[in-house]
């Protein structure tokens, strides 16, 4: 029993960073109806960006605040270079052109960074925590990420809750047509959307990097468990994702920790095939079966 | 064209691309003659060029698979690198444990452990297809993507089976009847198969012959070696062989142009006229056929002329595909799945059909892949194959085979063109590790953007506008 527990709380943080990423890939879906599956190429461009701010000035806060704006502006970037560029009726060209952004902004980190794995120095120590007689599974460091998370998601229910710009997405993302009716300027909410999503995806490389390293290829893992996270929780439900982002963390925690780590990938291959099976359009889906 | 009267008017060429059975008579034609003229190369170029060649088979064998896949079927697949994985291990394990023990009697036979890893593509295949049949788009390549991070990690789940994170090496099988022909024989044999492709006459001599010859290079060589080698006078002298073979390949590559030219497989390749077997028999040189054996077996050779033959049998099986029925039937689903429907067409069929033929195509390429590696190991079927993979036929074209040809020559080449320059210039490393991919990353987008039809499909267009038709770059 004290393994299960061990195992659950060392999930946590993990799945912090999964609910991370999907939140990013969420946005994405609801802003341009695409999965962008050069979001954790950009979030680990931006992480290298952040890791370079790092060892150049010592100060975490700002290599996280660098991070962030550098997310902001790749998704511009990859926004207006290549998303509205495709036709809408090409969607396989979409999902190549982002398979493209993902393989050059791989090739780019090596050729500015290098591939060796580079390790992330953490802010706060990363050793477990001694409390009550034993040691946790738990650092300063975790909760820091579980911290960074939840003010990250709170800030975003907000966001897209409490203020208009919310509103115009949430309309934008919903009915694109009826908002453009509206007044609602709802090219510019797209940006917004890939902005944000953007920054999301570079806070959740930032927060990964000191528990894993970083090399160019480290996140391809993570655009897997995001997007089983992501998928689950229905690709348009912010709370689905955040919700199965954790969720996955835990499972594939728990199958790490009483099998091998390297059952995980199978692990979530084996979670996404049952739930495009069972319930393909996710838990927390507003929208009906599609056609065909 | 039902009516008996447009049939008559048709021209020569309408009636070759109407009925069937003309149909596949040319397409074996176009083939075959595509292999003769790549045998002709591969015996004529430069060892080197030959494990290039290899390679841009191998690739194109996938690739296949891919162009149906994504380019008729419309699903962006990123399995098909873990498909090729399922191939390259299903070979490796056959060859492994067959080689050591024979099954009913039956010795091990490399066209067998293709065959099974052909099997175990189409195995794999349905079950991932009837699971891609149900999604569309994203979902179809965000769940191909997990398998291609995940069906490489499977090998670390089985260590003493699969090999873990080293993989297995594998002893590739020359075939023994290739050292085993004598001058006599080998002569005797290149007019016996045209004429009578069940007879084992030839490598049977040669295997009594002795070792100590030159190799023949052809799948049917391949089988028969093997039937040779079942021959207790034989079998001794087969297993020499396989270390030796090792050995020579270092001191190869000054002897050129001494192997013998095949012809195509008759039993395999029917429509291939024995007067163009005839014809090109005098490319043969005579004064290859040397007495020492070490001039002779070159295995860049021999892996480029297995791997030429699959890749034109799987290139004959899918201009049979797509230029028939089926392929109308993909297309018809791929452009407008209700429409496909309404016709009577399945449109989950067609798409697991797709996904079935293109994870078979894979499973081949792997166990080429294999046998032209001599192992097989999670990282050579990492993300970045399947990804190469799709660049190939994005730039190459996907919606037609030239283009996965093109694409399988581009993902050989450019490499090897960036190593140059950089050689020239003195980049670093770092710069020039990287150079390939970033290319291609910037090359997908741009061509998804301005040229969705890649190079052969941008060339159609352009044909076709100065004919005066119009067609989309992807039909």
């Amino acid at each position: 029993m004290t393994n299960f527990i061990d195992f659950l709380l060392g999930g946590f943080s993990n799945g912090a960073v999964i609910a991370l990423m999907a939140l990013a890939l969420v946005m994405v879906w609801r802003s341009t109806r695409m999965v962008n599956f050069a979001q954790v190429g950009q979030a680990m461009f931006t992480t290298y960006i952040a890791l370079t701010v790092q060892q150049s000035t010592g100060n975490w806060l700002l290599a996280l605040a660098v991070a962030m704006g550098a997310g902001l502006i790749l998704g511009i970037v990859v926004f207006f270079l290549v998303i509205r560029p495709v036709k809408n009726s090409d969607t396989t060209g979409a999902i190549i052109a982002t398979f493209g952004v993902l393989i050059a902004l791989q090739a780019g980190a090596g050729m500015v960074w290098g591939g060796d794995p580079e390790g992330f120095i953490p802010p706060v120590s990363n050793a477990g925590l001694e409390f009550a007689g034993r040691i946790w599974p738990v650092s300063l460091y975790d909760i820091l990420v579980w911290v960074v998370t939840a003010a990250l998601v709170i800030g975003l229910t907000l966001l897209f809750t409490k203020t208009s710009l919310g509103l115009s997405m949430r309309a934008s993302a919903f009915n694109p047509e009826v908002a453009r009716l509206s007044g609602v300027r709802v090219n510019r909410m797209l940006i917004t959307g890939w902005a944000i999503a953007g920054a999301t995806g570079a806070v959740g490389g930032v927060l990964i990097a000191p528990v894993s390293t970083i090399s160019p290829n480290s996140f391809d893992i993570l655009l897997v468990f995001a997007f089983t996270a992501a998928v689950i929780g229905g690709l348009d439900s912010l709370v689905g994702a955040v919700t199965f982002g954790i969720g996955t963390g835990l499972v594939i925690s728990l199958v790490s920790g009483y099998t091998d780590a390297s059952n995980a990938p199978v692990v979530a291959l084996v979670l996404l095939a049952l739930n495009l099976l069972l319930k393909p359009d996710g838990v927390f889906s507003h929208h009906g079966s599609r056609s065909v | 064209m039902s009516n008996l009267t447009d049939v008559k008017n048709m021209s020569n060429a309408q009636k070759l691309r109407t009925f069937p059975g003309n149909r596949i008579v040319w397409h074996a034609v176009i083939v075959g003659v595509v292999w003769l003229l790549l045998l002709l190369l591969n015996n004529n170029i430069d060892p080197l060029y030959s494990s290039y060649l290899a390679l841009v088979a191998m690739y194109a064998t996938a690739m296949f698979g891919m162009t149906i896949l994504v380019g008729f079927s419309g699903q962006v697949s990123l399995g098909n690198g873990a498909l090729m994985a399922v191939g390259g291990y299903v070979f490796a394990l056959t060859s492994m444990n067959w080689q050591t023990v024979p099954i009913f009697g039956w010795e091990w036979n490399a066209v067998w452990s293709m065959v099974f890893a052909g099997l175990g593509g189409i195995l794999i295949g349905g079950i991932v297809g009837g699971l891609a049949a149900r999604l569309k788009g994203p979902y179809l390549a965000g769940l191909t993507l997990g398998l291609a991070v995940g069906v490489p990690a499977i090998t670390n789940r089985f260590p003493e089976l699969l090999g873990g994170e080293n993989g297995l090496m594998l002893t590739v099988p020359y075939p023994a009847g290739g050292y085993a022909a004598s001058e006599i024989a080998g002569g005797a044999e290149s007019g016996a198969e045209t004429s009578d492709p069940n007879s084992d006459a030839g490598s049977d001599a040669g295997a009594a012959a002795g070792e100590d010859q030159y190799a023949e290079l052809d799948l049917s060589e391949f089988d028969q070696g093997v039937d040779a080698s079942t021959d207790p006078n034989a079998t001794p002298a087969t297993e020499d062989l396989l270390t030796e073979g090792d050995l020579l390949t270092l001191d190869d590559f000054s002897n050129g142009g001494d192997l013998g030219l095949e012809s195509a497989d008759p039993a395999v390749e029917p429509s291939v006229d024995p007067s163009v077997d005839a014809g090109l028999e005098p490319g043969q040189d005579p004064s290859g056929i040397t007495d020492s054996f070490d001039t002779g077996f070159i295995i860049e050779r021999w892996q480029a002329s297995m791997a030429i033959a699959v890749a034109c049998l799987v290139a004959f099986a899918a201009l049979n595909l797509i230029r028939g029925r089926q392929g109308r039937v993909w297309k018809a689903v791929r452009d407008d799945p209700i429409a496909a429907a309404v016709v009577g067409i399945s449109p989950s069929g067609s798409k697991v059909s797709a996904f079935v033929v293109s994870s078979l195509f894979a499973a081949l390429a792997g166990a080429v892949f294999a046998q032209i590696l001599s192992f097989v190991g999670p990282g050579a079927f990492s993300l970045g194959l399947s990804l190469s993979l799709l660049v190939g036929i994005v730039l190459g074209g996907r919606s037609s085979l030239l283009g996965a040809i093109l694409g399988a020559l581009i993902i050989v080449w450019l490499p090897e063109l960036v190593d140059g320059l950089a050689g020239d210039r003195g980049w670093p490393d770092q710069i020039t590790n990287n150079a390939p991919n970033l290319l291609y990353g910037l090359l997908v987008v741009a061509v998804v953007l301005a040229a969705p039809g890649g190079i052969t499909g941008t060339v159609r267009s352009w044909i076709d506008k100065s004919r005066g038709k119009s067609r989309s770059p992807l039909s």
